[in-house]
């Protein structure tokens, strides 16, 4: 079953490359142009992220660079100290919404000194998995349509990825108790 | 995003200066800047190939028929679209491959949300359906985090893949806790 869902994105993959082309020629669609005409398109798309790319990329690595992201996470430590949560890991907390290779970093770092199968290198590895980077996503997709004014997405967002974390270090109790 | 950008910059170049660490914060600066090409050019090719296969399987028909199945589940939670086959077509299809984890999810996200924009006409605030759907793809609800597994996979795990249930669990309250904060969000903000 693990095996299965492991490789499942792997089979979906050319599943979906040979079909969709196949049925859109079956119902008389000219392929090749139409698959240019959206490859153009995906193409406006992409590059119209750039700027807001470029300014939230700014902005994250202003904030990570002059060293405030530790002070957050050290500060942070602190005040989630007395819920049980392994000062460790307290960093992919903070850098997971706001970047997904830093907070890969964090989770590598943590695995490799102490293990990926020890119950703190399963936690770790739990609350990367739980999440996706919000800060990333809410940049990406509105700037793609040229949108400035996100109101409340990205607190949403947020709310959500503290939810997961919170989730995670639950599933994580139950599982290291249950061993 | 006014607010979030200004607090990044001020507070890293506050402290920056407070630490004496303005070096390592102009080579960060400038390195963050040459990231973001760098990450659009590697995304390019990916987008390219899924925004092509999606136009195909959008004018033989094939959305359509994904967003008539898949109302049921998603109807509800895009109660302003209901009625508009093509963006919940490209909808479905971005929450697919979330789940699944397939590549396509970036470019056929960033393809609803265009279709969205479509039909609802320019704005330059958010519509309601695009924070629901950036909100479902932020908290990345998915049943095989490859990224992960496969680090773990690389530092000598002996059950890689152990890890797939409890962030399946995580992501989905994460989905539905995002989803409500966003209900009450725009309820109360109206």
């Amino acid at each position: 079953m693990m095996f299965f869902l492991a490789n499942l994105g792997m089979y979906v993959f050319p599943v979906i490359l040979i079909g969709v082309p196949l049925y859109a020629w079956a119902k008389g669609v000219p392929v090749y142009e139409t698959f240019v005409k959206g490859a153009e398109e995906g193409l406006q798309v992409v590059t119209s992220t750039l700027p807001y790319l470029i300014a939230i990329f700014v902005g994250i690595s202003c904030f990570r660079g002059s060293g405030a992201l530790e002070l957050v996470s050290k500060y942070m430590s602190r005040l989630l100290k007395p819920l049980g949560i392994p000062s460790e890991v307290l960093p992919i907390l903070v850098t997971r919404p706001i970047s997904g290779s830093g907070s890969l970093g964090v989770t590598g770092e943590i695995l490799r000194i102490h293990g990926p199968d020890t119950s703190l290198g399963l936690l770790a590895s739990i609350l990367q998995g739980a999440t996706d980077t919000s800060f990333y996503v809410v940049t990406i997709y509105f700037g793609s349509v040229g949108i400035r004014k996100t109101k409340h997405a990205l607190p949403a967002c947020l709310i959500g990825d503290l939810f997961g974390f919170l989730t995670g270090f639950i599933v994580w109790k139950l599982m290291v108790y249950g061993r | 995003m006014n607010a979030v950008w200004l607090v990044l910059i001020i507070s890293g170049c506050v402290v920056a200066l407070a630490t004496g660490n303005v070096e390592a914060l102009m080579s960060s600066v400038l390195e963050g800047a040459y990231d973001a090409v760098e990450l659009v050019i590697g995304l390019t090719g990916i987008f390219c190939l899924w925004v092509g296969i999606e136009r195909l399987a959008n004018e033989s028909g094939l959305i359509d028929a994904l967003s008539r199945v898949t109302r049921p589940v998603l109807g509800p939670l895009f109660p302003y679209v209901k009625d508009e086959e093509k963006i919940m077509g490209a909808i479905s299809a971005t929450i697919i491959s979330n789940i699944l984890g397939l590549s396509s999810q970036t470019p056929l996200g960033l393809k609803a949300m265009a279709e969205i924009k479509r039909i609802h006409g320019e704005s330059s605030e958010a519509i309601h359906s695009m924070i629901t759907l950036v909100v479902i793809s932020a908290a990345g609800f998915c049943i095989f985090p490859s990224g992960v597994i496969a680090l773990r996979a690389a530092l000598g795990s002996q059950n890689p893949a152990i890890v797939a249930g409890p962030t399946a669990v995580a992501g989905l309250v994460s989905t539905c806790a995002g989803l409500l904060a966003h209900r009450l969000f725009s309820k109360c903000l109206r």
